[in-house]
Order: structure tokens, then C-alpha cells, then sequence
């Protein structure tokens, strides 16, 4: 990649070879390496990394061809996004602080101090805050003014909340980390954007998927998910919502993604139900937990969950049973359901910690949790008075791996096969006469 | 063009002189002038033909076919209609030419859904008479499995049409034994029955055959199978698949296609040497 490329090229146009001869200004600033540390340099500058053994850099590589051929010919996969990666290969990569265009550098001087005015009011707000608290163990309070200082002090916390987003969402630097992925989830900016990612495409299907295929009255009344949930069976495979997954494939436990985007550390509830185990007796459907695990931990940081890696003890309630449809069923919905654990109200499950489920005592008083039958999700949630936050959802039919996993799972009836049951038409009712013949 | 030879110096005729003509001439016309209004209307409904005339076609019998609480059995058919008057509810299917049929044996309910549609009429079956619609939203759904259970063949080799070896699953503790009375369950599924796998010699050696049962008892290749015996010729075995993105092929082709035009070409000009002034470009 040659360093004396114009600044500003247009990246889509990148492939057109003609660009690389079009006379162009330079400027003596554009050949000086990134020094301050404003703009963090990429993890491997263009100029050091192409090495003679390894053709094509993962960290330049930016055009569909060249990553297949990165693919075949290292065995290496492209490092961060297209965009990062064009931008990379591209531009000689000067900080901002240094970009030699004059309106670019008063809109950052504009920027810069609209933030340092967000940064005087998050500290105020934070003052008055912490104020308003300290107020509450002060002299004789009604119930009414306490009421009044509780709602006021949500209201601050939002829009303390709100101010701190409003401090970095216009910042240069932070759009480009995230679109990086490299942005620190522990940062109300990072959340915020990553939130406004997923609602805009991901959770719509999401949704979709949840309400066409009637998860949603079927398993739970309703739900609003504010965690976006991801499955992957077997570390690789990773399954749209509602896709259909092989026997083979899910009979081992999934790893879950459960990203929440609000702050702090929780502990959530993991429940997978199957709505549509056939029942020939009641000629209905029945559910079925196939897993449930409590007391699981939980950060905008900390999100992988391997279900095969919980803890039987203090974790796990009922282990992972695999997916099997028997043949000719119609497909079974296998739903996810992340429940937040409440802090407060769960000590009447004699818990030993503060929103900890102690999962000995619920065996012994409560054994119906335990029991995979007849699981109802309703029951459970308002019993230990949990909060849907995330769903997610994969199907199941029957394959030809069915009947071996079901063996492999001790599960009986791996060579029934269901049909369908014949309905009596009606009657032929003869018309009167013979007029009709 | 008289005009033109008497005025002679200017070449178009001027307007002051083609007014004066236009007057003197305006006595011998006989047509009526063209820019005035006439007086004529022209038709704007079409008179004659089959216009106005017959309405009296054969009615098509649309409407409702089952009462409210009627029992209907999966396939009947509820109302026809032209348009969407009526959108299937619970346990109904639209057809292709918008009528509702029955999905569920039950009973017909005629119901409004106002929270998602208020402007719409749907027409659902219940499984019981007593059951209303349409349900609450955030209810789980009323749903019957229809199916029963049986025990699978040991091998499927050994399956044949004999109905003593093929028993219902008695066995079974899901199965429920009024409902394996009270229903005839086909010995055989349906494309078992009616397909046949014979073996042929062809070519020196041996084919199997799939032979389809067609209405009159004639056992004969199905349509599609004969369709897709040009797929399945040796000719069409030998062709390469054709691979997108394959460019060395590409190229090999293009460069035998080139080669081949040009040996053409010099065919065509029978051994004489190109660059005559005669010759086709």
C-alpha cells in the first residue's frame, strides 16, 4: 500500500486502480507518523506488519476477494470491520488533532467545548444528587414528601443518565471505536450506541419471529426484551431466531450471549421451554423445560454463558435435555427466556445472599420446578417474582440423528411415529328427488 | 403556390396577405371552417355491442356455506366470496380464490377481532360449542394435536402391505385406545401404495424404475420422471457443471471459441488471402 494516497479518497472507489494516478496535493503534515495520543494508533500500522512470508494482511485487507484468498492462502480470518479495514489501507492514518482542514478542526473545537459544558453539568447534577440523599435521614419526613423526593430523584438519575450520553455521542473518536468494536461496554456512550445497534435491525426480528410463530401468547403473555440473546451450538454455529437446528447439532448444551445494555452486575434466570410436546391421551400440547439454571451472573462485560459449564449445585435446576422430535410431529419451538432475578423481593425463598435463589430449598419445598413436565413459565415467573428481559428462540424437527440422540439421552420412544389422526367427513346428505342427477 | 409566384421577393407570404385571401376565398368554401366550435357531441358511453345489454349471467353461488355453530370437518368449505368480506380466524385457512375453509373439525363462529383489525370479519371454528372467540391476546392458544402414536417397524426393508404385521400401537403408554378404535388408520402411508420399483435391463445393464399408479390401474412412469430423463442421459452426465466464477474456464472456452470463428472465417474465404478491397468487413 502506497503512503502518498489522497487524504480524503472516497473508500467505495477504492478498487478502481485510475484513482491512484489522479494528481493530487499533498500536504507535508500527511508523511508524519501518529504521535499524539488523541487518535489511538491501529494495533499494527500499515508500513510494519506486511511481512514477505504472509502475503495479505489481515489488518488491510478489505475487498470480499482478497479476504477469501487471506482465508485460503494463511488460514487467517480479517481483523475488524470492512470499513476499519479500507480506512486502514487507505488513508495515511493522521490523527485528528492533525487533519489539515479548517472547518473539520472548529467543529472539534465546538465539539470540544459542548462536552466540557455536559462534564460541569453531570458533576452539578451529581452534587445536587448526592444533596437530595443525604436529606432523607434528616428530622421527620410524611409519606407524601418522601414519595416526592423518591420521584425527584429518579427523575435526576435520568437525566444525569442522559447528560453523560449527550457528553460523548457526538465525539469522532468514540463513533469510530465503536464502529470498531472496540468499545468499553462499561460506558454509558458505548451501551447507549450498542442498544440503538440492536433495536434497530436485530430485535425487530427479534420480535417478528417471537410474535409469528406464537411464542408469545403460547409460552408467556408477553414480553418486551431489553437483553439481546445469541445461540451458539457446538462454539461455531451460531442460529438466527426461530432457525431450525439439527438433533446432532443441539445435543449438547448451547453457550448463550446475553448482553444486557444497562449497568451493573444481576443475576438472571435461564429457562428453555418447549410448548409443543404432544400429548395423545389429552389430544393436546404440552410444555417442557428442557433446561433451567438459576443464580447465573450477568454484566454489560460479562455475557458468554456456557450451560454445559454451570455449576449443578448452586446453578442448575434441571441439566440440558436435547431437543427430539419425534417423527412426523410437526416442528417444536424451543424458547429461551432470560429472567432478571429481583434484589429485593426473592428473601422468601430463604435466600442466603441478597437476589440469590437458594436452589437446595426449592428442591425439597418446591420439587414441581424441578420436574421437566408440565412446565408451566407463567407459574414460575410470578411465583419467585422474576422479570422477562430477553428471549430468544431456535426450532426442531425430526432428522435423522433424532432417534440415536434420544438413545444417547435415555430418552424412551425414539421409534414411535405419530400420524395423523383420520377425521369422519360429514354424512353425504342426498338431495330430494331425483331432479339433481 | 399562386400566392407565392404573384409575391414574389419574400418566401413565406405574409399574415396581413393570407387574412385577405382567407376572406375573399371563405365564399366558394364548402367544408365548414376548422377552428370554429361545432355543434356535434360525441359519444362518452358506449352504445351499441354487448355494452348495455346482457347482466343476466349464471350466478356463482357465493356466500356462506355453513351456519354459526354448524359442525364442519377439515377442507369444508365456510363462504365463498369475491375479495377478502371475510378473513379465516382460528383453526380456518384462505384458498386461492379467497374462500374460508375449515383447518380443525369443530364448530363455525362468526366474530369480530377489533383490537388488531376493528374493519375486519373473520370466520373461526372452535373445538367445543361453548368456546367463544375470538380469544384473549395473551392467552395461550387452543390447540389439538390430532395424531396418534405408533409403533415404528423393527426394519423398514421388511415393511409390506399385510395388515397383520402392522399392529397400532397397543404398547404405547401415550396412546389412547378409544381413539385407535374409533379411527382407520391406512396400512400403508399413501406414496408407498401407489409407486412400484421394478428393474429393467437398458444398455446392458440394469435400471430401476419407479412406476406410479395413474388413474385406470395403469402403472407407468410419472410426468416428472419422464421429464427429467434428458437430465439423467449419459450426453448430460458428460457435461461439466457449469461453475460461476470459474475464470480459467472461461478463458479456455473463450479462447477455443475465438479459434474456432477464426478457422471459420478462413474456411469461408476458401484459402484466399483477407485484405482485398472486395472482401466483407
Amino acid at each position: 500500500m502506497s503512503l502518498n494516497r489522497p487524504l480524503g479518497q472516497c473508500i467505495r472507489h477504492t478498487r478502481h486502480e485510475r484513482l491512484l494516478h489522479v494528481p493530487y496535493r499533498t500536504f507535508a503534515t500527511t508523511t508524519e507518523p501518529p504521535s499524539t495520543p488523541e487518535a489511538s494508533p491501529p494495533p499494527t500500522p500499515p508500513s510494519s506488519d506486511a511481512t514477505p512470508t504472509h502475503r495479505y494482511n489481515p489488518n488491510l485487507v478489505h475487498t470480499p476477494r482478497m479476504e477469501k484468498k487471506l482465508l485460503a492462502a494463511q488460514n487467517q480470518y480479517p481483523i475488524g470491520s470492512r470499513r476499519r479495514r479500507a480506512a486502514l489501507a487507505t488513508s495515511t492514518n493522521i490523527p485528528f488533532s492533525q487533519l489539515p482542514y479548517q472547518c473539520f478542526q472548529e467543529a472539534r473545537k465546538v465539539l470540544r467545548h459542548d462536552r466540557t459544558e455536559k462534564v460541569k453539568e453531570i458533576e452539578g447534577m451529581r452534587q445536587r444528587i448526592t444533596r437530595l440523599e443525604a436529606r432523607a435521614g434528616e428530622g421527620v419526613e410524611s409519606e407524601a414528601e418522601r414519595k416526592q423526593r423518591e420521584h425527584r430523584l429518579r427523575g435526576m438519575r435520568k437525566r444525569l443518565d442522559d447528560w453523560k450520553i449527550l457528553a460523548d455521542v457526538n465525539d469522532p473518536l468514540v463513533k469510530k471505536k465503536f464502529e470498531d468494536g472496540m468499545g468499553d461496554m462499561n460506558k454509558p456512550i458505548y451501551r447507549h450506541l450498542s442498544d440503538l445497534q440492536w433495536r434497530s435491525y436485530k430485535r425487530r426480528v427479534l420480535m417478528q419471529r417471537i410474535t409469528q410463530m406464537n411464542v408469545v401468547p403460547d409460552v408467556l403473555q408477553s414480553i418486551d426484551p431489553t437483553y439481546s440473546t445469541e445461540i451458539r451450538f457446538s462454539d461455531f454455529h451460531k442460529v438466527p431466531h426461530g432457525e431450525f437446528v439439527h438433533s446432532l447439532f443441539s445435543e449438547k448444551p448451547p453457550v448463550l450471549t446475553i448482553q444486557p445494555y444497562n449497568q451493573g452486575e444481576r443475576l438472571v434466570t435461564i429457562s428453555i421451554v418447549n410448548p409443543d410436546v404432544p400429548n395423545v391421551g389429552r389430544d393436546a400440547f404440552d410444555y417442557r423445560c428442557h433446561f433451567l439454571a438459576c443464580n447465573v451472573k450477568v454484566s454489560p462485560t460479562n455475557t458468554t454463558i456456557d450451560l454445559a459449564k454451570l455449576d449443578p449445585e448452586t446453578q442448575i435446576l434441571q441439566e440440558w435435555l436435547p431437543p427430539h422430535v419425534q417423527k412426523g410431529l410437526p416442528y417444536q419451538r424451543h424458547a429461551i427466556f432470560t429472567l432478571e432475578q429481583d434484589p429485593a423481593t426473592l428473601n422468601t425463598v430463604s435466600a442466603s445472599s441478597a437476589g440469590t435463589l437458594d436452589l437446595s430449598a426449592m428442591k425439597t419445598h418446591e420439587p414441581k420446578w424441578a420436574e421437566r413436565d408440565n412446565f408451566i413459565l407463567r407459574s414460575f415467573v410470578d411465583k419467585l417474582r422474576l422479570k422477562p428481559v430477553g428471549v430468544d428462540l431456535f426450532r426442531a424437527k425430526f432428522d435423522d440423528g433424532t432417534s440415536e440422540v434420544m438413545q444417547r439421552a435415555g430418552v424412551m420412544g425414539g421409534d414411535v411415529e405419530f400420524r395423523r389422526k383420520r377425521v369422519e367427513p360429514l354424512p353425504y346428505q342426498r338431495l330430494k328427488g331425483s331432479r339433481f342427477r | 403556390m399562386a400566392l407565392s409566384h404573384l409575391h414574389r421577393s419574400p418566401r413565406v407570404p405574409s399574415i396581413a396577405a393570407l387574412s385577405a385571401l382567407e376572406s375573399a376565398l371563405s365564399s366558394f368554401r364548402i367544408s365548414p371552417q376548422a377552428d370554429l366550435p361545432s355543434n356535434r357531441r360525441h359519444a362518452s358511453h358506449q352504445a351499441q355491442g354487448r355494452a348495455n345489454g346482457p347482466k343476466d349471467t349464471a350466478g356463482k353461488r357465493l356466500g356462506s356455506k355453513k351456519a354459526d355453530g354448524q359442525y364442519v370437518v377439515p377442507g369444508n368449505i365456510l363462504f365463498k366470496q369475491r375479495g377478502t368480506l371475510w378473513y379465516p380466524g382460528d383453526g380456518c385457512f384462505m384458498g386461492r380464490d379467497h374462500t374460508i375453509h375449515a383447518a380443525v373439525p369443530g364448530y363455525v363462529k362468526f366474530y369480530r377481532d377489533p383490537i388488531p383489525h376493528p374493519k375486519r370479519k373473520f370466520i373461526g371454528v372452535v373445538f367445543e360449542r361453548a368456546n367463544v372467540l375470538p380469544q384473549p391476546h395473551n392467552a395461550v392458544r387452543r390447540r389439538r394435536l390430532g395424531m396418534l402414536a405408533y409403533q415404528m417397524p423393527a426394519t423398514t426393508a421388511s415393511t409390506t402391505g399385510d395388515l397383520s404385521t402392522f399392529t397400532p400401537s397397543s404398547p404405547l403408554p401415550q396412546s389412547d385406545d378409544a381413539a385407535v378404535v374409533a379411527t382407520i388408520i391406512r396400512e400403508q402411508p399413501q406414496e408407498e401404495r401407489l409407486t412400484k420399483t421394478i428393474k429393467t435391463k437398458r444398455d446392458g445393464r440394469w435400471v430401476e424404475t419407479t412406476l406410479t399408479r395413474r388413474p385406470g390401474y395403469q402403472w407407468r412412469t410419472a410426468n416428472w420422471e419422464i421429464g427429467m430423463a434428458a437430465e439423467r442421459s449419459r450426453a448430460a452426465q458428460s457435461v461439466k457443471a457449469f461453475k460461476p466464477g470459474d475464470r480459467f474456464a472461461a478463458w479456455r472456452k473463450r479462447n477455443a471459441r475465438i479459434a474456432r470463428n477464426a478457422e471459420m472465417r478462413a474456411m469461408k474465404r476458401g484459402g484466399k488471402k483477407q485484405g482485398g478491397g472486395k472482401g466483407k468487413k
